[in-house]
């Protein structure tokens, strides 16, 4: 009896805890500043990982997905990063795909941008009446010296 | 669940649910874009092929409610679903900026 050889679709239908633990532990860092991940998959049954922002919004910022051997890394408006066989490789540079910008950071800068904003305008008028003053006692203190 | 060819797809309106989230409305946008890629006899790959794009696997990503359809590729995305790209994107508004379809279309119809 002879057995006809079918190629053997690899790995599909779902992450092997491998694939999922080289991608976790290349973005870990991303995760512990408010990320998620999910999983889904395509019609066609490629797994996809995907990144997600912080709240409240949680769209996509990255995703890895499998397509038969290759893994392709994909921003969240559909930008080709990279493709590769190797997964370890696809990690790295979706590790350094991460946006990095610290959101605690930006919180930080706008309200320190409002405090001044909000100085600038109560100030100001002091300071221009601090002016006036100014020009209107020089001449006479000029005067009396 | 199949339409009629000149079923108006525009009809749908959101879940009678208190403010639903972003990442709840993006799924029911994915949902809706993938009824209207069936309704186009399209498949996944057959669109991204269409759009230019080298992958299916951003279509996926919309699809499954993760990211947008970008404005950028809006219009060529609803002509290739045989969709008034006007109206397409209108529809997606409701899902992406709820409060800014309401703003700019109020409570009509969707």
């Amino acid at each position: 009896m002879s057995v006809v050889a079918f190629e053997r679709k690899l790995n599909s239908g779902e992450w092997s805890e491998r694939e999922l633990g080289t991608i976790l532990a290349a973005l870990d860092k991303a995760l512990a500043r408010g990320r998620e991940w999910e999983t889904g998959a395509t019609e066609a049954g490629d797994v996809q990982f995907y990144l997600l922002g912080p709240l409240p919004d949680q769209a996509c910022e990255l995703c890895v997905s499998r397509v038969g051997r290759s893994y392709i890394l994909e921003d969240g408006t559909g930008r080709l990063l990279f493709e590769h066989r190797n997964l370890d490789l696809v990690a790295l540079h979706a590790k350094a795909a991460v946006p990095s910008t610290s959101w605690v950071m930006v919180r930080a800068i706008t309200l320190w941008c409002a405090i001044r904003s909000t100085l600038h305008e109560k100030a100001e008028p002091w300071l221009v009446e601090g002016e006036e003053l100014f020009v209107q006692f020089v001449p006479q203190l000029a005067a009396f010296a | 669940m199949k339409r009629g060819k000149h079923q108006d797809v525009f009809t749908e309106r959101l879940p009678a649910k208190a403010a639903p989230d972003a990442k709840q409305l993006r799924k029911l946008a994915g949902d809706w874009l993938k009824q209207r890629r069936a309704d186009a006899e399209l498949s996944q790959a057959d669109l991204a092929a269409r759009l230019g794009l080298k992958y299916y696997t951003f279509i996926s990503q919309v699809e499954n409610g993760f990211s947008r359809v970008p404005t950028e590729i809006m219009g060529a995305w609803a002509s290739e679903l045989g969709l008034e790209p006007a109206a397409f994107a209108r529809h997606l508004l409701m899902y992406y900026e709820p409060e800014l379809h309401r703003l700019l279309f109020g409570a009509e119809r969707k």
